[in-house]
């Protein structure tokens, strides 16, 4: 992402660096100074240019401890040791038979310039145009008194008077500029967090769809070209098979069964969290369920004990750590209604095993129960039956869910139980 | 992204832009103190030919600095930084010409402050590397016309001093330009390294919460009808006819959902979106799929504009085509104009932030219709 600052951070990004431009041309101008100190003290064998070229120097160190540090109490101590450095230096540069006429010369505009450029504590345009103001005064104010004390004539120095006129100027285009609000009638960030999540959207629902399509198009083929007429068996067991990959997945995840391929799921399979007890009399182990989906998640323990007491073979296919999903007494809920499901399953299907699809997708847990016992017609259920209608249905609808159940005598029962994600 | 070969302009785009008047202030600033430091020491002047010519050029790099660094002609090349910077030292010299042999201090002389204002103005604009070569460089034609300036009367000064002080200006604003190109550069990174970090942590969010913010979505819905559809068949003992015509239905909406999902990409979906939001027409064209190509921050750039067009009664319709010459693509942007229509201006800021991200890019505007065209070579 190449997009720049956001609006928020503009203010300081952009003050800081102005803080660290002026402070580079405040140390070019030290370093002149040293320069021209160092250069009088070679070349003319003048002390006092050593002592210039140290001052300057010394100068230049305490301006890198405010850049560093740019607190209140660094600045004013870098304000007051230039001053008394510029009331030095015009005290002697501006003595008795001096080459220059006042003080608005070169000499004395450097280090002027250097304290002016001081940034200083604090953020924004107008904190920096006071500090600056600032050591633009004092520095006029120390060449001031310099040349009075040696008795030379004081003139504002038209370079440092220049440099400030710069600095205000810079300063408040910058301020004025960032007043438009440009960054955010661009809306740069979030049309690039928008694009983003687009793009994500998008690769989900085409990857989710294609899944759907490999998964379930062939049997709707199968179907529509199979017109009116009996069930194929081998169609109805296909569809069995793929009920576990169909109900309440979420599209957008690679389920290992779908590319291991379909019809391979009377095989037991333990992948990835997910976990398929085989059709092979044994019992789901409900510690072991626990361990595999991961700590805090939940399992039909109800279920389970239900198929376990009354006999059932229980075969589990998908996701049951979906029911991580469910608030405690929602999951209970779904738990008891399976419980229930399987109950009914042992009583009346007449069957010793059933099928147990659980999924995650949509916002919503879904649960099929499934056996090939039977089956029975819902109307024909006598009232004093509270088993369907209470403890399942009941159950499910109070949690905000919905049961659908497709029966046929002689075939087999699907119980499809659907909860909203969440709850208590 | 290297700090070395970054721009403001470049890592910023917005505030090259809102750094656009700062080159046309120092220009003028150039232009005004060149003439006033001309006109106060014009006694020393023994060509004013040579004078008038170093006024011109200091105009002439004015002008060209200010032109160069519009945001309709982004980006800011090297090339115009070294045009601006050769006139400017044209001028110092025209100036060290017209005063020669009479100089009496080199204080009042303006070349090195045109050259330094001019190089500082540009900061935005340039690489610091590129602004400190250009201050050194221009500090060194004013040291030779120091050095070989021997009938100067400067009070008397040791050579190095001397050399020093007339170029203090050039360097300390040369030194300011670089220094702010860097920092500024610094900052951005640090805050796009940041940013980048918060994006994959925001995506990786949202793509393990997708299933739940797209429950509407077609393959959900889809999905919802399936199952059920499924398990009435598994468990019914005969297929009707509205069973088999069902399932054809299913089969075929399956089929339509897959196929628009291939040809469609993430700018169908944006003018989707857009067009549910704010209730104008937003039409997209573009039949390859090249929106597809396009990088994170092209996205970004178009996505922000007609996002920008979509709002505020800006357009009443937008169309969005994106077509291939084989080698180049072109995306067009055709807005037919709402009750409060955007500003050539407002759309310039658009096209500078493509600009930013290597595109080209030009803005027609009518009082009934907006255009802006892109185009980009995909890397």
């Amino acid at each position: 992402m190449t997009l720049g600052l956001p609006g928020h951070l503009a203010r300081d990004s952009l003050s800081r660096s102005l803080v660290h431009a002026g402070h580079c041309a405040a140390w070019v101008c030290l370093g002149v100074t040293a320069v021209v100190g160092a250069s009088s003290g070679a070349v003319d064998g003048d002390p006092v240019g050593w002592l210039r070229a140290i001052i300057a120097v010394g100068l230049a160190l305490l301006l890198g401890l405010v850049a560093r540090y740019p607190t209140v109490t660094l600045t004013l101590l870098y304000l007051a040791a230039g001053s008394a450095a510029i009331l030095g230096l015009a005290m002697v540069v501006m003595e008795a038979g001096s080459r220059f006429e006042n003080t608005n010369n070169l000499v004395l505009a450097l280090p002027m310039t250097a304290l002016l450029l001081v940034g200083g504590a604090g953020s924004g345009s107008a904190i920096a145009i006071t500090w600056a103001a600032f050591g633009y005064a004092l520095g006029e104010a120390a060449a001031f008194l310099g040349s009075t004390l040696v008795g030379s004539e004081w003139a504002p120095n038209a370079a440092a008077a220049t440099a400030l006129t710069l600095v205000v100027l810079i300063r408040a285009l910058d301020g004025i500029s960032r007043r438009s609000d440009q960054r955010r009638k661009t809306g740069l960030h979030r049309a690039s967090q928008q694009t983003r999540e687009l793009a994500i959207r998008h690769d989900y629902e085409l990857r989710a769809t294609a899944r759907l399509h490999d998964t379930a198009l062939s049997h709707l083929v199968a179907i529509a070209a199979a017109g009116s007429g009996p069930v194929d068996e081998r169609l109805r067991i296909g569809i069995r098979q793929d009920l576990g990959l169909i109900v309440g997945r979420d599209w957008a995840v690679d389920h290992t069964p779908l590319e291991v391929g379909r019809g391979r799921h009377d095989r037991p399979l333990a992948l990835g969290g997910r976990r398929a007890a085989g059709i092979d009399g044994r019992m789901p182990d409900p510690a072991g369920s626990a361990a595999a989906v991961g700590a805090g998640a939940r399992t039909f323990e109800a279920a389970y004990t239900a198929a376990a007491n009354a006999g059932l073979r229980l075969r589990v296919t998908g996701d049951e750590s979906a029911l991580a999903a469910l608030g405690p007494t929602r999951a209970e809920a779904l738990d008891a209604a399976v419980a229930q499901c399987l109950v009914n399953v042992a009583r009346h299907a007449g069957v010793d095993e059933a099928e147990l699809a659980v999924g995650l997708g949509g916002g919503e847990v879904t649960v099929a129960v499934m056996d090939s016992g039977a089956g029975f017609d819902e109307r024909e259920v006598p009232e004093d039956r509270i088993g369907l209608r209470t403890s399942i249905r009941a159950r499910i609808e109070n949690e905000g869910g919905a049961v659908r159940l497709w029966s046929t005598k002689g075939i087999g029962t699907t119980i499809v139980l659907t909860v909203p994600e969440g709850g208590e | 992204m290297n700090r070395m070969r970054l721009t403001q302009q470049e890592a910023d785009p917005i505030g090259g832009i809102a750094a656009a008047p700062i080159v046309t202030m120092g220009a003028v600033v150039a232009m005004a103190l060149s003439l006033a430091l001309t006109i106060s020491h014009w006694h020393e002047v023994v060509s004013p030919v040579a004078a008038v010519t170093a006024l011109a050029l200091v105009g002439a790099a004015g002008i060209i600095a200010a032109v160069a660094a519009a945001p309709s002609r982004a980006p800011f090349t090297t090339e115009r930084l070294w045009l601006v910077v050769t006139l400017a030292v044209g001028a110092a010299i025209a100036e060290y010409v017209s005063t020669v042999g009479n100089d009496r201090i080199v204080y009042d002389d303006f070349g090195p402050i045109v050259i330094g204002a001019l190089i500082l103005v540009l900061a935005p604009f340039c690489t610091w590397r590129s602004l400190l070569l250009a201050g050194v460089l221009a500090s060194v034609v004013l040291s030779v016309l120091v050095i070989g300036s021997p009938n100067t009367v400067e009070p008397s000064a040791p050579l190095p001093a001397l050399v020093a002080v007339n170029c203090a200006a050039v360097l300390s604003m040369s030194a300011a330009a670089a220094g702010y190109s860097y920092a500024i550069i610094d900052e951005t990174l640090a805050w796009q390294r940041q940013a980048n970090r918060a994006a994959l942590h925001h995506d990786a969010e949202l793509r393990a919460g997708i299933a739940r913010s797209v429950q509407q979505s077609r393959v959900s819905v889809l999905g919802r009808e399936v199952l059920p559809f499924l398990a009435g068949v598994m468990t019914a003992d005969r297929i009707s006819v509205t069973d088999a015509d069902r399932a054809r239905e299913l089969a075929e909406a399956l089929r339509r959902a897959l196929k628009a999902g291939l040809e469609s990409t993430w700018l169908d979906d944006l003018a989707a979106n857009l067009q549910l939001a704010r209730d104008i027409d937003v039409v997209v064209d573009d039949a390859m799929g090249l929106a597809a190509e396009l990088g994170d921050d092209q996205r970004a750039a178009l996505s922000a504009l007609v996002s920008w067009l979509a709002e505020g009664d800006r357009a009443v319709e937008i169309r969005v085509g994106i077509s291939s010459d084989g080698i180049a693509r072109r995306i067009a942007v055709a807005a037919v104009a709402g009750a409060s229509p955007p500003s050539r201006r407002d759309l310039d800021r658009f096209a500078a932030v493509a600009r930013a991200v290597a595109m080209r890019a030009d803005v027609a505007i009518t009082r009934e219709n907006v255009a802006v065209e892109f185009s980009h070579v995909p890397g």
